[in-house]
């Protein structure tokens, strides 16, 4: 039997490694682009500019498509030295934005190349709505939390709500300015408890045991790619682990299309060959489909069309996390030294929970302090000409820091994929999303209480950076579970092809607030245990 | 030094120097090298200064103006190209290790509120003289409108030959600056590469190689290329040669010198005001000329038909013809030139004439005749230094003058005034003045 996971990022990797431990043949179909490896471990970020032979071409770009232009929304690019993520230019791209901007990647490993490692699972408030029990779900949460390491407390604030986690590491270790927060935080938690609001530490997959040779050594440069492999990565663990298995096969260099069906079966896989750029055939017993929501729901399309089935071709939804960000000055930091090394992603974590039908009641936040950004945009971005706002923000840098808030998702109608045929060689896909009127409530309503939230904690909010639909980068709900011909079951088997199972985020029928890795890798976990092959 | 390409945006060494000395930053070569790449494509990156902001753009860059326009833009122009030129600044120099110990370094404890204080009181002191002088500027500008230039030529394609040097290729980075998507014309592929290798790779220029001294050549190259006549909305054929020290009877050279200076021309001039018309022809072409016959090496015609389809085409196309103020003298070791120069003039005024006879609306001819301008072509005496145009300002005149449509262009007009002066004094004056000048090497 010839069993195809198609993708090879966390949801990929977690499907095949429980096919094979089932004793399965499994071949891994991905496009495979490698990254190259990161060089100088130890060094850290301010530190490596000296040891780059062209540090401005490196961080910025040779072209300086990474130089964030002033009045531009974003305060961040990925540097053009992570090749993992893919551009619209990109010829195997075939996204067409109509609303939403997403990101994607054609690296082995996909975007957990370059993932905040952030770390939770859904509880049952989170799974409302969805056909699958928290009971379910937990049996192959406690696959992956065995397979991926995850640094955090046993026991905080937070822990009530993120029970589903289970941390084997020690905790991220905090910059004095998290440290001064949390001071903070403990002086004014009675008045932030009655607004729902708690602060912990983050739960991250990284490996913090100082004896280990792979342990994070706060060199500052997660963003820029880890030199000590220290945060979870797909590619180096799991993947790694399957190829330790011998009915195992990873066949890079392809780009799946659409899948070949007869009889409502599928029975074969349609593909770009990235080599030779021809699209070829082959035949396949059953295929799991782990690609990322988008390039899932992209597969799905044209499989659809393929199959001339009398359905309309766009998926059943398309969603994401809101992101919002409010930067804060924390008053007590200003005239602090800079901590010499740091994690740079953030090691602090906030909850709100509050009853906001139809919204879960936990909405999920990352505090960060700034370490090791480029700050030009942020510099650029200050009320103030650009001598004093430099001068300003290096005075109070260690006082600066964001809350960045992630906001749930469900499936609406209009925010979807549909195939657009532009004359190239396969179908595009348009994606199509317009925020929910409803939601803006919802956002407005918890801004404000993470504002005030901050003036108790002595932090002055300054602004509000909202990002553009996509930049979230927690895709989901393409083809999710449910009823209908365009969804799969609660096994995550699609309803018009029995031997086609969507093992990633296409499937969840809704997106809570947390970050969704561990859930993705759970989703896959699960559907490959339990598919009837 | 290399000059900046497009002065609205790029910086060259002192003006880096000040705005490092306005940011406390120690300037770096190499990293100025990289701002002036980042910057060389800033006008096909972002949105084109117009109105006031413009106006603020233009002038130098000094401490004080700097300082001034720093927090001006920051307040109200936020797509002031100084904005990007003190970004780019910033961000080149947080990349390097030094540059970003040196920016980041900052006072601790009590002195880090103490800085923070300061810094607040130097703003509001900053804003007190900054706004009179915005007001100031803002009069100033408002009193130059009625004398100000249309520069409309975004999204306009603009053809101009002679673009690897000299005041064709000013006029190239002055229709790139405002806009223009570019085809140039330039003699070998040398000049070519040199140049493509000069301009930022987003720049929208596209370089074609025809050597006009060849007949036929031009209108071949455009034709290969597939370029609509009636796409193009601004045509400057501008290249020209000149052999100096020649004797008046060298007729090898003076044939030459009408080639590329006259009849180039006017082969071009029948591609775009013939083939490429979108209104009914405006000439009748006499197809049992030799001269329309391709040359040896030359490609046939492509038909109309198979030239870019998708193409907007232009409602008017402005035709420039780059003359020059020794169209009214002779010159002995220069004849050839006066005199091609001399048909070009008369040439390109009997062209608007016909036009005009025929009723076409669509294309207008403005003949320019540049005075003295610091090009290739003119001798560097301190008086010439003293008394030029700036050859960017010669451009940006031509450009503008030809979009309003003006017939006659006599850029700088104190040099036409002194030209026709000396030739009203009569031959014997003229002959005294003229016969002084000494020719130079031959230049092509």
């Amino acid at each position: 039997m010839r069993t195809i996971v198609v993708g090879g990022g966390v949801s990929g990797a977690h499907a095949a490694l429980t096919l094979l431990e089932r004793g399965l043949d499994v071949e891994l179909w991905d496009v495979g682009r490698e990254e190259a490896a990161f060089a100088e471990p130890g060094t850290t970020f301010h530190a490596w500019k000296d040891d780059l032979p062209d540090p401005v071409a490196h961080l910025l770009g040779a072209d300086f498509g990474a130089l964030i232009p002033p009045s531009d929304p974003e305060l961040l690019r990925y540097p053009p030295s992570r090749q993992f993520l893919a551009s619209p230019d990109d010829p195997l791209w075939g996204f067409k934005p109509d609303g939403f901007f997403p990101y994607g990647s054609f690296a082995k490993g996909g975007l957990a190349n370059g993932w905040g490692a952030n770390a939770l699972s859904f509880d049952a408030d989170d799974l409302s709505g969805w056909p699958v029990s928290e009971s379910e779900m937990d049996a192959a949460y406690r696959t992956v939390y065995q397979r991926i390491r995850v640094a955090g407390p046993v026991d905080d604030d937070l822990t009530p709500w993120l029970r589903g986690v289970h941390p084997s590491e020690p905790p991220v270790r905090l910059s004095s300015a998290d440290e001064r927060l949390l001071r903070s935080y403990r002086r004014g938690k009675p008045k932030l408890e009655k607004s729902g609001l708690r602060i912990g530490l983050a739960r991250l997959a990284v490996i913090t045991e100082a004896s280990r040779s792979d342990a994070c050594d706060y060199c500052d440069r997660c963003l820029w790619g880890c030199p000590r492999s220290a945060i979870y990565n797909p590619r180096l663990t799991t993947l790694a682990q399957c190829e330790a298995y011998g009915k195992f096969r990873y066949v890079p260099g392809r780009l799946v299309l659409a899948l070949r069906s007869r009889d409502h079966r599928i029975d074969g896989i349609r593909y770009l060959d990235t080599a030779t750029q021809q699209v070829l055939e082959e035949p396949c017993d059953a295929a799991f489909l782990a690609a990322g929501a988008l390039q899932t729901g992209a597969i799905f399309l044209r499989t659809l069309k393929a199959a001339r089935l009398d359905v309309a071709l766009h998926t059943e939804g398309l969603m994401d996390t809101g992101v919002v960000k409010i930067p804060f000055v924390s008053l007590g930091g200003i005239g602090h030294p800079p901590d010499a090394r740091s994690f740079q992603f953030n090691r602090l974590i906030l909850g709100m929970v509050a009853d906001s039908p139809p919204w879960p009641r936990y909405l999920h936040g990352e505090i960060l302090h700034l370490t090791s950004l480029l700050y030009y945009p942020l510099i650029e971005r200050m009320p103030f000409d650009s001598r004093l706002s430099k001068r300003l923000f290096f005075a109070m840098r260690s006082a600066l820091g964001a809350v960045t808030l992630f906001f749930p998702d469900r499936i609406a109608s209009g925010n979807d994929q549909a195939l657009v045929d532009d004359g190239g060689r396969w179908e595009s896909v348009r994606l199509a999303y317009r925020e929910a009127a409803d939601k803006e409530h919802y956002v407005r309503r918890s801004v404000s209480t993470v504002r005030s939230a901050l003036w108790h904690l002595r932090c002055l909010p300054k602004g509000l950076v909202r990002s553009t639909a996509g930049a979230g980068i927690h895709y989901a709900g393409t083809v999710p579970m449910g009823d209908g011909p365009k969804r799969c079951d609660p096994k995550g088997r699609s309803n018009l092809f029995p031997n086609l199972f969507i093992a990633d985020g296409a499937a969840f029928p809704s997106l809570p607030s947390k970050s969704i890795t561990m859930s993705l890798a759970a989703h896959a976990t699960r559907v490959a245990r339990i598919a009837e092959l | 030094m290399r000059a900046p390409l497009f002065p609205l945006w790029q910086i060259d060494p002192r003006e880096y120097g000040a705005i490092c000395a306005h940011l406390g930053m120690t300037p770096k070569a190499r990293l100025y090298d990289q701002l002036f790449a980042y910057l060389a494509g800033a006008p096909f990156r972002f949105p084109r200064p117009g109105g006031f902001s413009r106006f603020l753009a233009k002038r130098r860059l000094t401490g004080w103006r700097i300082a001034r326009l720093d927090l001006v833009t920051k307040l109200f122009i936020p797509d002031h190209p100084l904005r990007h030129i003190l970004n780019g600044v910033i961000a080149v120099h947080e990349c390097d290790g030094r540059g970003y110990r040196e920016m980041s370094a900052s006072p601790q404890g009590g002195n880090a509120i103490r800085s923070i204080v300061g810094g607040l009181i130097g703003f509001a002191f900053n804003l007190a003289i900054t706004i009179p002088w915005l007001g100031w500027q803002l009069l100033s500008y408002v009193t130059r409108m009625p004398f100000r230039v249309s520069s409309g030529l975004a999204g306009k394609r603009a053809l101009i030959s002679g673009v690897n040097r000299g005041l064709g290729r000013d006029l190239m980075l002055q229709c790139l600056e405002q806009g223009a998507e570019v085809i140039g014309i330039v003699r070998n592929p040398g000049s070519r590469n040199a140049l493509r290798a000069e301009l930022p790779a987003n720049a929208p220029v596209t370089l074609l190689v025809a050597d006009l001294s060849r007949p036929g050549t031009l209108v071949a190259a455009l034709e290969e290329a597939r370029i609509a006549p009636a796409s193009i909305a601004l045509a400057i054929p501008c290249a020209g040669v000149k052999h100096e020290g020649q004797s008046v009877l060298s007729l090898p050279k003076l044939r030459d010198t009408f080639e590329v200076n006259l009849f180039s021309i006017v082969e071009f001039a029948d591609w775009l005001c013939g083939s490429g018309s979108r209104d009914s022809e405006p000439f009748a072409r006499d197809r049992s000329d030799a001269g329309d016959a391709p040359g040896p090496g030359i490609p046939p015609k492509v038909p109309l038909a198979a030239v870019e389809r998708d193409r907007e085409l232009s409602a008017t196309t402005a035709l420039v013809l780059v003359s020059s103020m020794g169209r009214w003298h002779g010159m002995h070791f220069s004849c050839g030139y006066n005199a091609s120069k001399a048909a070009l003039s008369i040439w390109g005024e009997s062209l608007e004439m016909e036009l005009r006879q025929r009723g076409s609306r669509r294309f207008t001819v403005t003949v320019v005749e540049p005075g003295i301008f610091a090009s290739g072509m003119t001798r560097q005496t301190p008086l010439a230094r003293m008394l030029f145009a700036s050859r960017s300002d010669v451009a940006s005149r031509i450009v503008s003058g030809a979009l309003a449509g003006r017939r006659s262009l006599r850029p700088p007009f104190w040099f036409a005034l002194l030209t026709w002066g000396i030739c009203l004094l009569g031959p014997d004056v003229r002959y005294r003045l003229l016969a002084r000048a000494k020719p130079r090497a031959d230049r092509g």
